[in-house]
């Protein structure tokens, strides 16, 4: 059956699907039991319908370009999604994609995408777990499932699948949001058993609201602004200060750590390269709150500072060239400083019509990187500088 | 009924993909820039908002012309809906990182993963002029591109062209034919 025609008769057999199991609000609570695992469903019946759509994203998944390649990290996520999920664990197949925005989502067959501006903006293990135990709670309580029981037409079934898929899931927030965001009782749901899993694995819970509000911050640059249409987790899963207050108080005095320091390890090699993709977001308002954020927890690291100072001066607005080469200044008295930093400063100087401080950051840029892709030109501009 | 509904999707088609044929030999582009062609190429002539042509078809390769943008005027507009930052807009003192980096913005507006391989001092159009290559992960299909631009500024207008095809088997097949078009453009008198 090819994905059309699936596609087709996935949805003249919704309201089949509507008769798929679900658990009640009603058995959330400390007591909480995970279900047991899910059977592969019957590859004739409606559910195994869905489930061959869904294997064939996830082909798509496993041969993607946006794949982080990185057996490591990989390794590292599984684990953490082992530890919330228990007896879950061999259906839980994670794909760390590189895509610079927030969000998680798990597929009913097992599936769960990371992106990596989520990988970027956690603070420790704890928060990942936070994340990756509300989509588990999700798919544990089979919400996905439950939703399609009111999908209507092919389009918004096919609509459905952009989150748990790869094409089109940048371009939909908007229409995901109206058609398919979590219910209130859904995301509440959600939480909870996020919560208990965070919980019961050692986790601390009171990280759960900080991934909220750390979120909710970035989002401040938009005062007004429909969240949905800024992140694909909010487009999905609603977000408000009153859902964060709910999380502290369920997560009550907390317990168990954070575990930052497994999770740095883990991820943190990678973030140089999140951080270049964040830089391209273009977002620049967005990023510097985030990096903000990351320099007041590691004010050490001169990588934060470069590229704290290239949002500011790739805005280029009020004092955000003072404050951008106080930065690059800053990173390049510290060891291990990125070259680009002293590139940085000669494109600033270069502007400025400073041509001594310009020379002298370019070329203190091309001694650490002769052969860097930019280098001739970057010679040319030596060249229009005069000695 | 099915013949009508065939007939108007037919039309509707041939709306949105319209093409002339570009002939070998010297063509004028936006009548200010002069390319020599090696072989035939086809021109959309509608529904693009920057001069395109292409060999294999709009979703293999592209080729763009952009043609004397002024001073404080957009390389293209922004995509509809697109909040993001980075601006678009061209200025005359602006240098060749600067310049990339409108072209860098302008093809990640769909989420695209864009690398800047090289940027490097070239002739083009008679001005100092840079040269810029690039790899792009189409977000829409995942598709790895090769991109290259020419670009210069000259009399305070700015001259790009850029070519982007995937990487494997159409981006070879056209990069030299590109850069002999490329190194030979030239500005009408």
């Amino acid at each position: 059956m090819n994905r059309r025609v699936a596609l087709r008769w996935a949805c003249a057999h919704c309201a089949l699907l509507a008769s798929l199991p679900g658990r009640s609000l009603a058995e959330v609570g400390e007591n909480w039991a995970a279900p047991p695992r899910f059977a592969p469903p019957d590859p004739a019946s409606d559910e195994g319908g869905l489930w061959s759509m869904l294997e064939h994203e996830e082909k798509r998944l496993r041969r993607s370009l946006l794949l982080l390649r990185d057996p490591g990290l990989h390794d590292y996520l599984q684990n953490v999604a082992c530890k919330l999920g228990g007896e879950h664990c061999p259906d839980i197949r994670i794909y760390p994609i590189r895509t610079p925005w927030f969000n998680a989502s798990m597929a009913p067959n097992g599936s769960m995408q990371v992106w990596s501006g989520l990988l970027l903006r956690v603070d420790n293990e704890a928060q990942l777990a936070a994340v990756l135990g509300h989509e588990m709670g999700h798919y544990m309580q089979r919400h996905t499932l439950a939703r399609l029981k009111d999908v209507r037409s092919r389009s918004a079934f096919a609509t459905l699948l952009m989150p748990l898929g790869l094409g089109g899931a940048l371009v939909s927030w908007a229409v995901m949001a109206s058609q398919f965001s979590f219910s209130r009782d859904q995301e509440r749901e959600a939480d909870q058993i996020g919560l208990i899993l965070m919980k019961r694995a050692g986790y601390d819970p009171r990280e759960a609201p900080q991934v909220w509000s750390n979120l909710l911050e970035e989002a401040s640059v938009h005062p007004g602004a429909n969240l949905s249409k800024i992140s694909p987790m909010f487009a999905t899963h609603p977000a408000s200060a009153e859902r964060r207050e709910t999380l502290t108080r369920l997560a009550g005095t907390g317990g168990g750590e954070a575990f930052q320091a497994e999770y740095l390890t883990h991820v943190g090699p990678l973030q140089r390269d999140l951080l270049e993709d964040e830089i391209k977001r273009g977002e620049f308002d967005e990023s510097i709150v985030l990096l903000n954020r990351l320099t007041k927890r590691s004010p050490e690291r001169p990588d934060l500072l470069y590229y704290r100072a290239e949002a500011r001066r790739l805005r280029g607005q009020k004092d955000d060239v003072e404050l951008a080469l106080a930065d690059l200044n800053a990173a390049s008295a510290m060891p291990e400083a990125p070259a680009e930093a002293q590139r940085s400063i000669g494109f600033i100087q270069q502007a400025r019509g400073d041509k001594a401080a310009a020379r002298e950051a370019f070329t203190k840029y091309l001694q650490a990187r002769p052969d860097a892709g930019d280098a001739t030109m970057i010679q040319s501009y030596l060249q229009e500088l005069g000695s | 009924m099915r013949r009508i509904w065939v007939a108007l999707f037919a039309i509707l088609v041939a709306g949105c993909a319209a093409m002339a044929k570009v002939e070998s030999g010297q063509q004028v582009v936006s009548d200010r820039l002069v390319v020599d062609l090696d072989g035939p190429w086809n021109r959309f002539t509608r529904g693009v908002e920057v001069p395109t042509w292409t060999v294999e078809g709009f979703t293999v390769d592209r080729l763009q012309f952009f043609v004397g943008i002024q001073d404080g005027q957009p390389i293209a507009q922004r995509a509809k809906g697109a909040k993001e930052q980075r601006p678009l807009t061209f200025h005359t003192s602006m240098k060749a990182h600067e310049i990339v980096a409108l072209f860098e913005g302008l093809y990640t507006q769909d989420g695209s993963t864009f690398t800047l391989d090289r940027v490097e001092p070239v002739t083009f159009v008679g001005e100092a002029g840079f040269k810029y290559s690039y790899t792009l992960i189409r977000r829409g299909d995942d598709v790895k591109l090769s991109g290259v631009g020419y670009g210069a500024v000259h009399g305070g207008e700015l001259f790009v062209i850029n070519y982007s095809a995937p990487r494997l088997g159409f981006f070879p097949r056209y990069q030299q034919q590109i850069e002999k078009m490329a190194l030979g453009a030239h500005l009408n008198a």
